[in-house]
């Protein structure tokens, strides 16, 4: 599902971001990132959906090089990638279903099908009868869920998640983990970048190791170390 | 397709709505300086007709010595005929004395003093030719210096004077109207750029949102160039509205002036300030699009 060959990155001539990185993700497996700050997972998840371009290293995502893809083929590329942040990146203006639905809107699906998929969604991720509130009436853990729902709300092939359960209390947390695997279940890929080592040692799951940019370990059921 | 087209115009909305102070200026602005746009070509069309009518339509008199030979006349009367492709030779008009002392009578009521002046064996005789309206000023100037010459001929006149002041002025002003106008244009185009980028500023969660999702740039952009094609569209229907307001308050103006002024053809009227709507909006539109295609494209990448 994707698959990384000698990529290297770098922001400057000082700072290099990632060094000759290297991995074949499959479809609907769980990968953990991990590293301390600055070991270049943030980095790693930018060039899966086209946010960063490799100075060397070809990147493919669902058989396709995405670095040579044009500009105007990345929208196409994003919609089948659901993107999870530390900070929700929720917007406050809008109800949790209105938050939903503006994925759905902005690629322009009718509002028929934004109806009917919206309170399925929340349903998954466990929001149901929530849907009217705004983020700021919701917990931390919600307004994760949330921004989960709106990920997935496209049935997307990869989710990409960036630290999703660094600003909750571990118990939230390890509910975000539990939805995580079960969205992992229906066949979606997860990568996941954390230095929540409790997380991924509970997980079992495949885990990447970085350090200064360097990919330093690759172990299936790892744990954190 | 429908649920695109009512999120772009739902959004641009509410866009305007929130960034109303620097909307309305951004309108304001365009609007100042499309109407200057729209007099500029308004006061240059006024021009154009007073001069048309002046060179055109306006008689040139050869004024001949009371004491000339019928062979003398004759001479003169060639040499006006001789230039049929300048005068209108099918009127050509001589006044003899006694026609020409019943016009100074006519000319001269309110002037008394004058017409005393004037009795059988003084008063000059003339000559009234009508140019063709495709004469130029210049050509007059120069026949009428040349005519002035033959022998017994007192004085050609003709308003070459009037018409250079005219001619003078018209480039003047349009001139500086015109470099006013576009100083004014460009800081609508700004204006509008920048309220384009302040609209984006506001909403670049949004946009990012947007983007991660998988919205295409067209459809992120949309909106914010709608919003600014709408101000510049707005501002051309305000200043297409001043401009026919101040050209009919001019157009009764004019019409009031005494009759003789000379001044009755300093109006426009006719189909033209239609075509100056026409090209106010299409100006407006223009102007929006440029400032608002270049900020959405420019501020896109949040």
């Amino acid at each position: 599902m994707i698959k990384l060959e000698n990529v290297t990155k770098s922001y400057s001539t000082e700072v290099t971001a990632l060094r000759d990185a290297g991995f074949d993700i499959a479809k609907a497996e769980f990968v953990f990132l991990v590293g301390p700050s600055g070991s270049g997972k943030s980095t790693l998840l930018r060039l899966m959906n086209r946010q960063e371009k490799p100075e060397k290293g070809s990147v493919w995502v669902a058989g396709r090089n995405i670095n040579e893809m044009p500009d105007s083929k990345v929208p196409l590329l994003r919609r089948n990638i659901g993107n999870i942040f530390q900070d929700y990146k929720l917007l406050s203006n809008k109800t949790v279903f209105e938050n939903v639905a503006f994925a759905l809107e902005v690629i322009g699906r009718p509002k028929h099908v934004i109806r009917q998929q919206v309170p399925a969604v929340l349903d998954l991720v466990g929001l149901a009868g929530k849907q009217e509130r705004f983020p700021h009436q919701l917990s931390g853990g919600e307004q994760q869920r949330v921004s989960i729902a709106r990920a997935f709300v496209n049935r997307p092939l990869i989710l990409l998640a960036d630290e999703p359960t660094g600003n909750l209390d571990p118990a939230t947390g390890e509910g975000i983990m539990r939805l995580l695997d079960r969205i992992n279940k229906t066949g979606t890929t997860v990568v996941m970048a954390t230095h929540d080592q409790r997380i991924v040692n509970m997980m079992r799951k495949r885990v990447i190791q970085l350090d200064r940019g360097v990919i330093v370990r690759d172990q299936a059921r790892g744990v954190y170390e | 397709m429908f649920s695109r087209i009512s999120y772009t115009f739902r959004e641009m909305w509410a866009s305007l709505r929130r960034n109303f102070t620097l909307t309305v200026a951004a309108i304001i602005t365009a609007s100042v300086s499309l109407l200057l746009f729209g007099l500029t070509l308004l006061i240059q069309r006024g021009f154009d007709n007073q001069l048309s009518q002046w060179s055109g339509g306006v008689e040139l008199i050869v004024y001949v010595q009371n004491d000339a030979t019928p062979e003398q006349l004759q001479l003169i009367r060639d040499a006006l005929e001789s230039q049929p492709n300048v005068i209108d030779v099918s009127k050509l008009d001589y006044l003899d004395v006694d026609r020409s002392l019943a016009e100074a009578q006519r000319l001269f009521a309110g002037d008394p003093e004058t017409l005393q002046l004037l009795n059988r064996d003084n008063i000059p005789t003339q000559f009234k030719v009508v140019p063709n309206t495709s004469t130029s000023a210049e050509m007059l100037t120069q026949l009428s210096t040349s005519w002035g010459t033959l022998p017994k001929v007192q004085a050609v006149a003709f308003p070459s004077k009037q018409i250079e002041v005219l001619s003078t002025l018209r480039s003047f002003i349009g001139i500086r109207l015109f470099l006013i106008t576009s100083f004014l244009l460009l800081s609508a185009v700004l204006l509008i750029w920048n309220t384009i980028r302040t609209a984006m500023f506001a909403r670049r969660r949004e946009i990012e949102v947007m983007k991660l999702v998988g919205a295409t740039n067209w459809f992120i952009r949309l909106p914010f160039m709608l919003e600014g094609l709408l101000q510049g569209l707005v501002g051309g229907l305000l200043a297409s509205g001043a401009m026919l307001l101040f050209n009919a308050n001019w157009t009764s103006g004019v019409r009031a002036f005494p009759s003789e002024s000379g001044f009755g053809a300093f109006v426009v009227t006719g189909s033209y300030p239609s075509g100056i709507v026409v090209a106010i909006i299409g100006l407006g539109m223009l102007v929006g699009a440029i400032g608002s295609g270049t900020a959405a494209s420019r501020f896109l990448d949040v």
